[in-house]
């Protein structure tokens, strides 16, 4: 490849603006559109991560050893000694914040009829370290540790005919196998991003839920984050080992991905965005291939007189390639440039879909914040150019076969 | 009117020969049923309750008039302060911790109670037996060397838990030694089987019961009455709403 | 007029391949707009679909006090004498189908499952005759066979049975009570196992026939539902006001899914926000596509424009000419793309990706049987049809406007 090519290459590019401008922006929307929608995917992705994650398993969950055999049979006397795991989590640099919790299915008794749902105790104060509750708040105040209260999802208020004030009995099978029955005022109602929550469970504080399951210092589960530097399945054996030697006992330590189906679900809602990216991709493709054939088309005559001075064959695809490849280069770093640009603003507004969600009577949290994948981008990039650059292949090998006579007649 | 008509059968049984008077099944019923109830009652026991988990054991004292009604105040570490009452048509729980009392009805009486094989449902069983039941009397067989009579009870209603009823019923003391509880096509759901048996005043109670519901793998519950105390005074609205709530 | 468009259609044909590119650019644009639309829509409606053909079908008609106290599901609140609502259902060419559900224990034996156990479970009894007019679960059976009227057997939801460890020809034993209380045991055998796309039913789903359940628990006809299928495109509202005119009195009320759809909670998981935000995408892609190749396709003729001016012919007439031409590229193009529109929304429709033979590897727990489906979006092709033709014409419009002001000198030395 000879300098006085490129030199060539990079003449044609800057005399014929129009052309190279069209070409270029062609690319570069299409760049730019497949950096946005790979953002907006991982945001997703990520937003159902982050609802696993805060509301259910946490990204490493302790509990007791043989909880998930028994699980069936609501085993509430399998518990995890809270004061062991705090020692033993307080003092590791690698966690950034965690909780305890007590999940219960109880019964709640109103107006002489029982009807299920889920109780979950958790200490507020902790929380409040660990999540935004306050955010998920819809009405009223968070309860406070150590009184009789209860928050309760807005849905499952709404259906049970409920409001801030009411005194609610819930009944439960405790610790000690037997039944137990506390009264609760509702302090507050809460509408959490992920619709099961709201209409199926309600909060406690956690020592108020200890005593009421007669759970003595035990607690169901402990759900924890781990600090950026370090992922949950790397830290999870740590942690395993460190709560166990704390507490004496084994323990059921592991990191989310191992625990919930759900997080199938994810894996399987990533796999479908990632399909249609690929149509992006295809259809980007496709833009990107017209337009090149385009270029050499209308070229047909300047091909024509470069054959009558002496540029033939392979010279010829050389030059087109080249100016490809640079044209490309430079549509490709403008589109990448404008979806780093586009992904970056969004990722901080968010994309606020609340009003879609049209058919709920009250708003979840919804907004996703498209987020910036860089081996996506990059991969982006270097996939735009060649994709055009290897577009002007077949055109300008086609028109490399041409006469020269016949092309200068080219109009 | 029952002391009445025990008197008369017993003048009779003396002037017939025995081999011609057969007592019927409903009458055989009626006499264990009466040796169950009592004035009043006081007493103290316990509730073994063994699951896949373990054994777990609830204390309560219990106090009951007549058929129908009864309480029973739970003193184990984790109940303490739960109570039972049950009265003619109803039967209401308070917990300690709770601002109101817990009226168990219609399904909600299908629950164990504490977890164990009886359930709420169980403790309510009308002891009008006879008028939901057809008994029919079909032998005799021992039962831990007692010569028992053997009643197979048939429900007339579709309003009982338990279609079919098989009970082994001594024939001098007319305690309950044994019962089966079954299904419409004869499927096992519960047993009853009288542990340990006690002579008080004039008649045979079991003071230590095991109830197994045989729907469940490998559970069953023991009932213990230790310290029984009949026809002790008992205040009148001992067994009131109020008195619950106390 | 007539030369002007006879013109443009001569120069269609004579560069063909211009023409062609062109047209093929706006083609293959929309065939994807109209093919990614289908599939997104089609995945909103996913899960609406979930719910309506495994769930609660289009409506349902429950006694009175049933809804208030369903989570209890109580048998004595129900409907006496389905089969006569049935049949004025059908004379009035609405199809439906009775229902009963009730709880209870399973109870699961340790010569099958390895060790006892028991849990608590929802049983639904379907007539196997017409149930699957209402409900879609047809195509779900992944092994075993369909339950016969009248037989003591259950079909499991697939993630149900893993959980358990089930297999067809097992037998369970359902622990009930029936009309009145009694205490009922039913021993069933597991004949088959159904793997449906909702993973709640999938988790929970235990169908026996109805007679059977019938005669064991002394229901004398009664059952708890009678569940409604309506066209898809149909109003429901008005649909369920209708059947309740036809159920006159007979405590018995008619909901439709969407009243239902609160307990179900496929539909609050549905996330929308991403799916205009992609279509737009598209577009955009797809009419830069478009604009690309026209602007290109134009400004390689201004010379032959600059000759038609120097021709003499009137500026109106070229923009005309030019204008027809791009119409008639837009249209060669608009028909393509719809055409491998429908094509595509033929494959995606009616075959559907089968993602969960994709993902059988993947180790989320549970074997999916999940096709994806598009939708047929007619309104959708139809906007870009008419999309194609006029991007063609607006982008042609723009560089004809800028050639008919130059000078004719400067055209004709264009390049």
């Amino acid at each position: 490849m000879n300098t006085k090519l490129i030199k060539t290459a990079l003449r044609n590019i800057s005399r014929n603006k129009r052309r190279s401008i069209l070409s270029g922006s062609a690319i570069a929307v299409a760049a730019m559109s497949i950096v946005a929608l790979f953002s907006l995917i991982e945001g997703m992705t990520d937003d159902m991560a982050f609802n696993l994650k805060t509301y259910y398993t946490g990204e490493v969950r302790v509990k007791h050893a043989d909880y998930d055999t028994y699980e069936r049979y609501n085993p509430m006397h399998l518990t995890v000694d809270w004061n062991s795991v705090d020692k033993a989590l307080a003092k590791e640099d690698m966690v950034k914040s965690y909780v305890p919790r007590i999940s219960f299915p109880s019964n709640l008794y109103i107006g002489g009829s029982n009807f299920g749902a889920m109780g979950v105790g958790a200490d507020f104060e902790k929380e409040a370290g660990y999540q935004d509750l306050a955010g998920s708040l819809k009405a009223g105040r968070i309860p406070e540790n150590g009184k009789n209260e209860m928050m309760m999802g807005a849905i499952l208020a709404r259906d049970l005919k409920l409001e801030i004030g009411d005194r609610v009995t819930v009944m439960s099978t405790t610790a000690a196998r037997g039944t137990n029955a506390i009264t609760l005022e509702i302090v507050g109602l809460f509408a959490f991003p992920v619709g099961a929550l709201n209409s199926k469970y309600f909060w406690v504080p956690l020592d108020r839920a200890q005593y009421f399951l007669r759970m003595d210092g035990g607690v169901q589960e402990v759900l924890i984050k781990v600090n950026d530097e370090v992922t949950s399945i790397a830290a999870a054996p740590l942690l395993k080992a460190a709560v166990e030697n704390s507490a004496g006992v084994e323990m059921d330590i592991r990191p989310w991905q191992e625990l919930s189906t759900t997080y199938g679900m994810l894996k399987m809602a990533q796999m479908i965005y990632n399909f249609i990216a690929m149509f992006f991709f295809l259809l980007g493709s496709t833009v990107i291939i017209n337009t090149t054939m385009m270029v050499i088309f209308e070229r047909m005559r300047e091909i024509g007189t470069l054959g009558a001075l002496g540029m033939h064959g392979k010279e010829l695809i050389r030059l087109f390639f080249l100016e490809g490849t640079f044209i490309s280069m430079i549509g490709s770093a403008v589109g990448v440039a404008i979806g780093i640009g586009l992904t970056l603003w969004l990722s901080k507004t968010g994309i606020d879909y609340t009003d879609a969600m049209s058919g709920m009577d009250f708003e979840m949290s919804a907004i996703v914040f498209p987020k910036l994948s860089v081996g996506k981008t990059v991969f982006v990039y270097f996939y735009s150019v060649i994709i055009a650059s290897a577009a002007t292949f077949i055109p300008s090998r086609h028109a490399a076969k041409i006469e020269p006579v016949e092309a200068l007649r080219y109009v | 009117m029952k002391n009445k008509i025990v008197m008369i059968m017993i003048l009779l049984s003396l002037l017939i020969p025995v081999s011609v008077i057969a007592l019927t099944g409903e009458e055989i019923i009626r006499k264990a049923d009466d040796m169950q109830v009592f004035e009043t009652s006081e007493a103290t026991g316990e509730m073994r309750i063994k699951d896949r988990f373990g054994v777990k054991v609830s204390t309560f004292i219990s106090w009951s008039r007549g058929s129908d009604e009864s309480l029973i105040e739970f003193t184990s570490k984790a109940e303490r302060g739960q109570k039972v009452l049950r009265t003619e048509d109803e039967l209401y729980l308070f917990y300690p911790d709770a601002e109101e009392l817990i009226r168990m009805q219609g399904s909600m009486l299908r629950q164990s109670m504490l977890g164990s094989d009886v359930s709420y449902e169980d403790m309510t069983g009308g002891k009008d037996r006879i008028s939901q039941y057809d008994v029919v009397l079909e032998g005799e067989e021992s039962v831990k060397g007692n010569d028992c009579y053997v009643l197979m009870m048939t429900a007339k209603v579709r309003t009982v838990p338990y279609p079919k009823e098989k009970v082994w019923i001594d024939k001098e003391t007319f305690l309950v030694w044994k019962a089966e509880y079954y299904t419409k096509s004869g499927r096992l759901l519960k047993e009853m089987e009288a542990l340990e048996v006690q002579e008080f005043e004039d008649r045979l109670i079991a003071v230590e019961t095991r109830i197994s519901d045989k729907m469940k793998t490998d559970t069953e519950t023991i009932m213990v009455i230790s310290d029984l105390r009949i026809n002790v005074p008992i205040d009148d609205d001992k067994f009131s709403l109020e008195e619950l709530s106390w | 007029m007539k030369f002007l468009i006879s013109l443009a259609f001569k120069n269609l044909t004579r560069y063909k391949r211009r023409t062609l590119i062109t047209a093929g650019a706006i083609a293959v644009g929309l065939m994807m707009y109209i093919f990614i639309d289908s599939m997104l829509m089609g995945a909103e409606i996913e899960s609406v679909r979930n719910l309506k053909w495994f769930e609660t079908a289009s409506a349902r008609i429950l006694n009175d006090e049933y809804w208030e106290n369903r989570f209890q599901k109580p048998m004595d609140l129900n409907i006496s004498s389905p089969d006569k609502i049935i049949k004025t259902l059908d004379d009035n060419g609405i199809t439906a189908t009775k229902r009963m559900v009730f709880s209870g224990d399973l109870i699961l034996n340790a010569e099958d499952f390895g060790e006892d156990g028991n849990l608590a479970a929802t049983v639904t009894a379907i007539d196997p005759t017409r149930d699957f007019d209402v409900f879609n679960f047809g195509t779900t059976l992944v092994d075993g066979r369909f339950l016969e009227p009248g037989e003591d057997a259950v079909l499991l939801g697939s993630w149900f049975a893993e959980d358990i460890g089930a297999e067809v020809g097992y037998w369970i034993t359902v622990v009930t009570r029936g009309n009145g209380g009694f205490y009922e045991a039913m021993d069933l055998e597991i004949v088959g196992i159904l793997n449906c796309p909702n993973p709640n039913v999938n988790r929970q789903l235990l169908m026996m026939p109805i007679s059977t359940a019938d005669e064991y628990l002394a229901m004398e006809g009664a059952v708890t539902e009678i569940n409604v299928s309506l066209p898809e495109n149909a109003d429901v509202n008005m649909e369920v006001e209708r059947i309740q005119g036809m159920l006159n009195g007979d405590n018995l009320t008619v909901m439709s899914w969407e009243a239902m759809a609160v307990d179900y909670l496929a539909l609050a998981e549905a996330k929308r926000g991403g799916t205009s935000m992609i279509l737009f995408l598209i577009f955009i892609i797809a009419a830069v596509g478009i604009s690309n190749t026209m602007l290109m396709a134009i400004f390689e003729r201004i010379k032959e424009l600059g000759m038609m001016r120097s021709l003499g012919m009137s500026n109106t007439k070229i923009r005309l000419a030019f204008m027809f031409e791009a119409a008639g590229i837009g249209v060669i193009g608009s028909v393509m793309g719809v055409v491998l529109g429908i094509f595509a929304d033929m494959f995606i429709v009616n075959i559907g990706i089968d993602y969960g033979f994709l993902l059988r590897d993947m180790d989320i727990g549970y074997r999916l049987q999940a096709i994806f489906r598009g939708v047929w979006n007619p309104g959708t092709m139809v906007k870009a049809f008419f999309m194609g033709i006029i991007i063609s014409i607006v982008v042609a419009y723009l560089p004809t406007k800028r050639a008919l002001k130059m000078d004719i000198p400067s055209c004709l030395r264009h390049q």
